[in-house]
């Protein structure tokens, strides 16, 4: 009984350290307030926190358990883009936290036109994820 | 009546935050500063030439307001000066605008792309992301696929749609017109080596009292 719940509450815990520091990690990179300011929602942001939570517990039921849906494949390439969408804002935040750009277009004078060096990171980007899931990964 | 004299022999004045200039030009009051005095007074302020640019300045000279004042204590005798807004102006040596080098520009943006390519290639090693995509595979249609590439196509171009979302450039003007985190944090940046600048190139600012 003891070592039950002494198992439970590590659970527990672990759980909460993680759990605090997904949230914590979106938070400083401002992804949600971010959509919120294109979309111009900032009322439903309550909605979107919940998003977030329920989005965590699905991905921890996939990964911890393993269901099979059966349902046809074209969901797929839904959710394969939202996915993506998120980790390139993930990354696009984790650029700008590091200060990168706006260092590098100062140092060749291009602090005007610095879309052209975002987009050789977008391209980048694109091409290596392409390259690695049609090529690289089989060879 | 000694009021309204009072008031009328002060001068405000409002020191501008950057001023960009040529090299050796004379650099007047009023282009570093915002002047509002009497009119007669008003004229001969603006045309008041606060320093000489020359070659020894290098690029960065700060103007402060303490030297301005001075200045126009010692023309125009004792003024009431109020100052308002920053207490020193940063000039810019514009030394000729050379253009952007072509082959150092595609230097770096090979880099920059061929070096995204890497990290998101190492990032996604990292994180198995290869395991996770076949087992989301296997979740949604219950096959065993080694190629998944119906999730991961749309997963590598909506990796770059989210960056491009992210920084607003490509859809700016249909959105909205907030500036863009990147716009901001370049902002930031110069107003940070603003500061530095100010402190460090300003005689001023910095004083040791030698305690020997």
């Amino acid at each position: 009984m003891i070592k039950i719940i002494i198992i439970l509450f590590f659970g527990l815990a672990s759980g909460l350290a993680v759990g605090s520091g997904f949230v914590a990690f979106l938070t400083v990179l401002g992804i949600i307030p971010r959509l919120t300011q294109l979309s111009k929602t900032m009322k439903m942001i309550q909605h979107y926190e919940w998003a977030v939570v329920l989005g965590a517990l699905a991905g921890v039921g996939a990964s911890l358990r393993d269901p099979i849906l059966h349902i046809p494949s074209f969901p797929l390439i839904l959710l394969g883009m939202t996915g993506g969408i998120f980790y390139g804002m993930l990354a696009a935040a984790l650029t700008e936290v590091l200060n990168v750009l706006p260092i590098l277009a100062k140092r060749i004078r291009l602090d005007g036109e610095i879309a052209i060096l975002i987009m050789a990171i977008v391209l980048g980007k694109i091409f290596g994820s392409i390259f690695q899931w049609v090529y690289f990964v089989h060879h | 009546m000694w009021d309204v004299n009072v008031l009328e022999e002060t001068i405000y004045i409002r020191m501008r935050n950057r001023v960009q200039a040529p090299p050796e030009e004379k650099v007047l009051l009023k282009d570093i500063a915002q002047v509002i005095a009497r009119d007669d007074v008003l004229s001969h302020l603006q045309t008041m030439m606060i320093h000489q640019l020359t070659a020894s300045d290098r690029n960065i000279v700060i103007i402060d307001v303490m030297k301005v004042i001075r200045l126009i204590k010692s023309q125009l005798g004792d003024m009431d000066i109020q100052t308002i807004g920053p207490a020193q102006t940063i000039i810019e040596v514009t030394i000729k605008k050379k253009g952007v080098s072509v082959p150092f520009f595609l230097l770096i943006w090979f880099l920059l792309f061929f070096g995204s390519a890497m990290a998101i290639m190492n990032f996604h090693d990292d994180v198995s992301m290869r395991s996770v995509q076949e087992k989301i595979y296997t979740i949604i249609t219950g096959k065993k696929e080694t190629k998944p590439l119906l999730f991961q196509i749309p997963y590598s171009i909506g990796l770059g749609m989210g960056m491009i979302l992210f920084f607003n450039h490509v859809f700016k003007k249909r959105i909205n017109e907030e500036p863009s985190p990147l716009e901001v944090e370049m902002f930031n940046y110069q107003m940070d080596l603003d500061n530095y600048v100010i402190i460090h190139e300003n005689k001023e600012s910095v004083k040791r009292i030698s305690d020997d």
